[in-house]
């Protein structure tokens, strides 16, 4: 699948602001020392670059949620993904967890 | 395999309960709260007794309970230092003179606690009651809490003196600056030139110890900002493992990784800082069913035979692959040496696991998210009110929920990876970037090795086992026993008062350099 197009990720970043209450255009159009605020175009870009990467030679390369999005805990085997699923269950507080469970105490 | 820490830690309990030799032999506990480590009876050096200031927190304790020296007199002294040098350094958002002074001349009176009249700077994130908390950031102006963060309520009930609140990066992001991107704190050792970097956003209460503006501070780390402000400024900085101090009252950053913890001048200062800190807490679940604390006073109490420190346990220290590349690999190669010629200390290579750069530099981002969530109301409000801060605020509205829970997993996989990894084949493991333990709440201790060539100090960073803070204080204290980076301090501005701020312009951070460097 293509990168979003610049036009197509602003108007996702847009949206997505819009619809949790967020107004980007509180930003200011022009540098604001007082507040140290970033313009709403320097603010825009820099969305864009985390959903979609750098642009190079033009073309962005991929973004932060992307480098997430495909990794899964390792498996191996004709059924890998299946038993991914089953491996590395979401830890809010692995150390906190590895007390709670380890054996020996 | 899975419970590979488990075995090890079973294994020490054992074979010290069995009365085996004493090669693994189990750390003494020190059970539950209320914590009052006894405090040894140090050797105050010469430097301490003339000038107060330049006590460590142990040797002040001791000419205290000696009646050597009242509480007002150390207090008033440091007060006099921030008089004259506060202008430069700007370690302090806020500081609370009359409170200092009337809490001093209490514990002249009645001393309460192993902290009797002992000076502290407080992380302006951590919540004091009837004094702004602001964490240097619009969003908090104005607010006064109507209690103090337990840290602060534990170190006080024990004697500890709030000189005032310290300077830090808005909501605990960069170095510390004003809400609108203005760097304020200068590192100590380097008072006339801005651009040094005096570490993370625990920057204030960093700057405070090692300007001899306060005997100890505590500070907050979400991505280094305990460790990084003093391997700069030539500090012991000890970040516990996740649950094993409060984090009730502290303005979050991220809920899954922000520790807090001592910023303070040698291993036993921040043994005797994080002893009082730690506990249990009613307010923070997070800290509940954990292993008792280690005996942390001992841990950081050198042993020596011949007058050459030794080991209380044999200790086996991980160097990554890596460690002896960059800048400061000739102060690491040194530091080696000198911990390789410590009697129970084994050196062992370790490599990292094949997707560490992914697990531990890609899945940072998954922080960001955990920061928008408590703000969300503000960034509803006015995105102005994040100054400078803004844009990692908004990224984090950007990243969906089922990316935020492939991050957890992420973590699950990446401590098996750890502790039956590199921590399988050590007992503490050198560290090259924060990060990593950061994410996985493991512990980790920050000391001084050295100073590079343009005289700032450089650190070393050493990582733990979980809950095993005992086993780096150790480390450190033998290897502060050999050496004597962390009594060194640095030279006073070369001129007191406002004047002496006279850079050639003001060092101002933008909203994409903030972004960059947050934590």
């Amino acid at each position: 699948m293509a990168i979003p197009s610049d036009a197509e990720l602003d108007t996702l970043i847009r949206a997505r602001l819009a619809l949790v209450g967020v107004d980007l255009d509180q930003l200011p159009e022009t540098a604001d020392p007082a507040t140290g605020s970033p313009t709403r175009a320097a603010a825009m870009e820099s969305l864009r670059t985390f959903l979609a990467g750098p642009k190079v030679n033009g073309v962005r390369q991929g973004g932060r949620p992307a480098a997430l999005s495909f990794w899964t805990p390792p498996a191996t085997g004709a059924d890998a993904l299946a038993k991914a699923q089953q491996a590395a269950p979401p830890l809010l507080y692995p150390s906190i967890t590895e007390a709670w469970t380890e054996e020996g105490r | 395999m899975s419970r590979e820490y488990s075995r090890r830690v079973f294994l020490a309990q054992t074979s010290a309960a069995a009365g085996a030799a004493a090669l693994v032999a189990s750390p003494a506990k020190a059970g539950g709260r209320p914590l009052a480590p006894s405090l040894p009876d140090v050797d105050v050096r010469k430097a301490a007794l003339d000038d107060p200031t330049e006590a460590t927190l142990a040797e002040a304790a001791a000419l205290i309970r000696a009646r050597k020296l009242k509480p007002t007199t150390l207090v008033e002294a440091h007060l006099a230092r921030i008089d004259a040098f506060e202008p430069t350094y700007k370690a302090f958002n806020a500081v609370t003179r009359d409170a200092a002074l009337a809490a001093a001349k209490a514990q002249d009176r009645r001393p309460t606690g192993v902290l009797a009249g002992i000076p502290l700077c407080v992380k302006d994130n951590y919540f004091t009651k009837g004094v702004a908390t602001t964490a240097n950031s619009f969003v908090f102006a104005g607010f006064v809490p109507d209690e103090d963060a337990t840290a602060v309520s534990r170190l006080t009930s024990a004697g500890g003196i709030v000189l005032g609140k310290g300077q830090m990066g808005p909501l605990a992001t960069t170095r510390a600056t004003t809400p609108n991107g203005v760097v304020t704190t200068v590192n100590a050792w380097t008072p006339t030139n801005i651009a040094t970097d005096p570490g993370g956003s625990s920057t204030g209460p960093a700057t405070a110890v090692a300007g001899r503006l306060a005997t100890s501070a505590i500070g907050t780390q979400t991505g280094g900002s305990i460790i990084l402000p003093a391997n700069q400024q030539n500090l012991t900085g000890l970040k516990p493992t996740m649950g094993r101090t409060s984090l009730y009252g502290i303005i979050p950053l991220s809920f899954t990784r922000d520790h807090s913890g001592p910023i303070a001048r040698d291993a036993l200062d921040a043994a005797i800082m994080l002893t009082v800190m730690s506990g249990p807490d009613e307010k923070d679940p997070r800290t509940q069913g954990l292993p008792d604390l280690p005996d942390l006073v001992r841990a950081a109490t050198p042993v020596l035979r011949k007058g050459k420190p030794k080991m209380r346990r044999t200790t086996v220290v991980g160097v990554p692959a890596d460690y002896l590349t960059g800048s400061a690999a000739t102060l690491r190669k040194d530091f080696l040496a000198v911990l390789a010629g410590i009697e129970g200390i084994r050196l062992v290579d370790i490599a990292y696991p094949d997707d560490w750069a992914l697990l531990t530099g890609t899945f940072n981002d998954a922080r960001l998210a955990e920061r928008t969530e408590p703000f969300r109301p503000y960034l509803q409000q006015d995105l102005k009110l994040f100054g400078v801060s803004v844009l990692s605020w908004l990224q984090g509205l950007l990243l969906s929920g089922d990316e935020w829970i492939t991050a957890q997993r992420a973590k699950a996989h990446l401590i098996r990876e750890v502790l039956d990894g590199p921590l399988d084949r050590c007992d503490v493991v050198l560290q090259t970037s924060v990060v990593p333990f950061d994410i996985l709440g493991l512990p980790e201790i920050g000391f001084p090795i050295g100073f590079n060539a343009s005289g700032v100090p450089v650190g070393a960073i050493l990582g733990g086992q979980p809950y095993e803070e005992d086993r780096l204080l150790e480390v450190a204290a033998a290897y502060q026993a050999a050496t004597d980076w962390h009594l060194r301090r640095p030279v006073d501005p070369p001129q007191a008062g406002a004047a002496a701020r006279a850079f050639a312009a003001p060092l101002v951070l933008t909203a994409e350099e903030a972004a960059a460097q947050s934590a």
